[in-house]
């Protein structure tokens, strides 16, 4: 299964898709004019950009996680990272609507990435502060912590939107869904610093994951100081994670496939499975925003009786599980371990 | 503790002492083993073989006493320096699923890397080398878990040649195999101390192989040490009831001259030890 050279198919891929979503939409730009179409220039190029990173970002969240806590379901939001972030974020939509003349405040402020970035990273630090033991934090216990830490923070999040009006609920929607949505030049820039930190800190980072994949005590026999190297591992995943979920949301399913995609194509060694695991979620999530960008909305209106609020089309975090559902039912039957 | 430069060129644990939380597990334990031969670690569940040699592998910290590798203080040492100079194979390793012989034995060349963890030539030449010691160069792109228990622990051992160092310890290497695969993974070790001089030390549970397999016992009897030396020397009807509570025989084996074990029956708590 392991293929030895994936990367030019997977360059060749991700270009196609990259063109592809540059030239479809609501109005078809001829490749020819492409490199000068203001549509491109103003509105699908930072779009893309945004999603090429945040997939990418998410995709290497994934493996460095899957490769931490050596469980096959780990995902970006596995720490509560996502769900912190989403909470910090509904929290400064409500809370900035309440104080007097701050009105209100449009999804491209930079203070609401910020606010997700720091929610992320809080929410993050406070599992790994509570699965430690002794001075050693178990993968287990990150695992379950995760989820108390999301469970949580979703709660919090939903009694919150009990409170909201129609305007910000229709905003929150955006994170909560996950969007990439009227994402322009601003979002890229916010995105910029995540990715350059989080995908050079995660990549580098790939010859102590190999070791650390051997598990605790094999690790520490081969000389690697398990515990600063878990934590700038899970502190890698958290900065991706934060940065990405903070533009486009909770997207789900790219974060947890493209790994396991790219583990199919290139094997085990962290070398070769992270830069791939980014590249394999940056193609998943590029086709995904395609997807969500050519599919009708007219059944959706037939049946709710109501015009589709989003002019740019379906949130794509709603087509990534349309994606990801049947991939991984495939994954699970087509490969069960021999006997 | 000693300061002093020590030229000596073995292992040696000086007044190790180490507890989880406030129980004791080792106490005092004072050991030397010098370079060359096969050392087995022997002695009743719970005795402290395992914690022991990871004591001396500096995985775990002692709450007392101090572990010398040839001379150094090994606390004192970097991880990778230790890790470059001795080899350990934690009891029951699991691989990530799907991942190869090739890709885990790589991951002995850790502690050699440079920063960026790229394979040179000499980290090429270990790991094919140390699949061809341990006879694994045909399995090498086979993924781990479609291989039977004695190649998957033979895979390990592999992990730890291509670390390539002077010192190789391993805690029960023979657990949850068959007897078959059990004397081919001890007939490794053997090899690899005869060929290549590793001096080598290991838990074992099963006596009889200790006995044959090892030149030096030592046994441990309530995280303390009861006694060391030559199987021949060590291996005693009154040891055996004192420490393991058994009633045996020990006959020497006509071939090997070493002793073999006949146990007889279990000795109620409270009999007199012989």
């Amino acid at each position: 299964m392991t293929g030895r050279a994936p990367w030019p198919m997977l360059a060749g891929l991700l270009l196609l898709t990259a063109v592809a979503h540059l030239t479809t939409g609501p109005v078809a730009i001829p490749l020819a004019e492409l490199p000068d179409h203001v549509i491109v220039h103003a509105v699908r190029l930072p779009r893309l950009i945004v999603v090429l990173l945040a997939g990418a970002m998410l995709g290497l969240a994934g493996a460095l996680l899957q490769t931490v806590t050596r469980n096959p379901l780990a995902e970006p939001g596995l720490m509560g990272v996502s769900a912190g972030a989403v909470l910090a974020i509904v929290l400064a939509i409500i809370a900035a609507s309440r104080i007097e003349g701050l009105g209100m405040v449009r999804d491209t402020g930079w203070h609401l990435g910020l606010a997700g970035v720091a929610g992320g990273m809080l929410a993050g630090a406070l599992t790994y502060a509570l699965s430690r033991r002794h001075g050693v934090s178990r993968p287990v216990l990150l695992v379950l912590m995760g989820v108390l830490v999301a469970g949580s923070a979703s709660a919090v999040t939903s009694m919150l939107l009990l409170t909201a009006d129609d305007n910000q609920l229709r905003l929150v929607l955006h994170w909560t869904i996950g969007s990439t949505n009227g994402r322009g030049w601003v979002h890229v820039e916010m995105l910029a610093p995540y990715a350059a930190a989080g995908l050079s800190m995660g990549l580098l980072s790939a010859g102590i994951a190999n070791a650390l994949q051997l598990g605790d005590g094999v690790a520490a026999c081969l000389g690697l100081r398990v515990e600063p190297a878990r934590l700038m591992l899970i502190f890698a995943a958290a900065v991706l994670t934060a940065g990405a979920v903070s533009v486009v949301g909770g997207i789900g399913f790219v974060g947890l496939i493209g790994p396991h995609l790219a583990r199919m194509l290139v094997g085990n060694d962290a070398r070769r499975l992270f830069p791939a695991a980014a590249l394999v979620a940056a193609l998943l999530l590029t086709l995904a925003d395609l997807g969500a960008r050519s599919l009708p909305l007219g059944w959706i209106e037939a049946w709710s009786r109501s015009p589709v609020t989003a002019p740019s089309g379906i949130p794509v975090g709603v087509v990534t599980p349309l994606l990801g559902v049947p991939f991984f039912l495939w994954l699970v039957f087509a490969h069960r371990p021999r006997a | 503790m000693m300061l002093a430069p020590n030229p000596e060129t073995g292992l040696r644990a000086e007044a190790l002492s180490v507890g989880y939380g406030d129980r004791a597990v080792l106490e005092r334990v004072a050991l030397h083993l010098p370079r060359g031969g096969i050392t087995a670690l022997v002695g009743p569940n719970g005795s402290g073989k395992s914690t022991l040699l990871k004591a001396l592998a500096r995985i775990m910290a002692p709450s007392g006493g101090t572990v010398l590798l040839e001379g150094q203080a090994i606390a004192r040492l970097p991880s990778a320096e230790v890790a470059r100079r001795l080899a350990v194979l934690p009891q029951a390793p699991v691989a990530p699923a799907g991942m190869t012989v090739a890709e885990l034995v790589e991951q002995g060349r850790y502690p050699h890397a440079g920063p960026l963890r790229m394979l040179r030539r000499q980290d090429h030449d270990a790991i094919r080398d140390a699949l061809a010691a341990t006879g694994m160069t045909g399995f090498a792109g086979r993924a781990l878990d479609e291989l039977s228990g004695g190649e998957r622990q033979r895979a390990w051992i592999a992990l730890t040649l291509a670390q390539d160092t002077p010192w190789l310890l391993l805690d029960e290497p023979t657990t949850f195999l068959d007897i078959g695969h059990q004397l081919e993974v001890l007939e490794l070790v053997a090899r690899l101390n005869r060929e290549r001089g590793i001096t080598v030390l290991m838990v074992l549970h099963d006596l009889a192989q200790a006995a044959r397999f090892a030149d030096r016992l030592v046994v441990l009897h309530g995280g303390r040490l009861h006694s060391e030396g030559p199987p021949g020397t060590v291996l005693t009807p009154a040891m055996l009831a004192e420490v393991f509570r058994i009633e045996a025989r020990i006959i020497p084996d006509a071939e090997t001259g070493r002793p073999h074990m006949l146990p007889i029956r279990h000795l109620p708590d409270g009999a007199p030890a012989c």
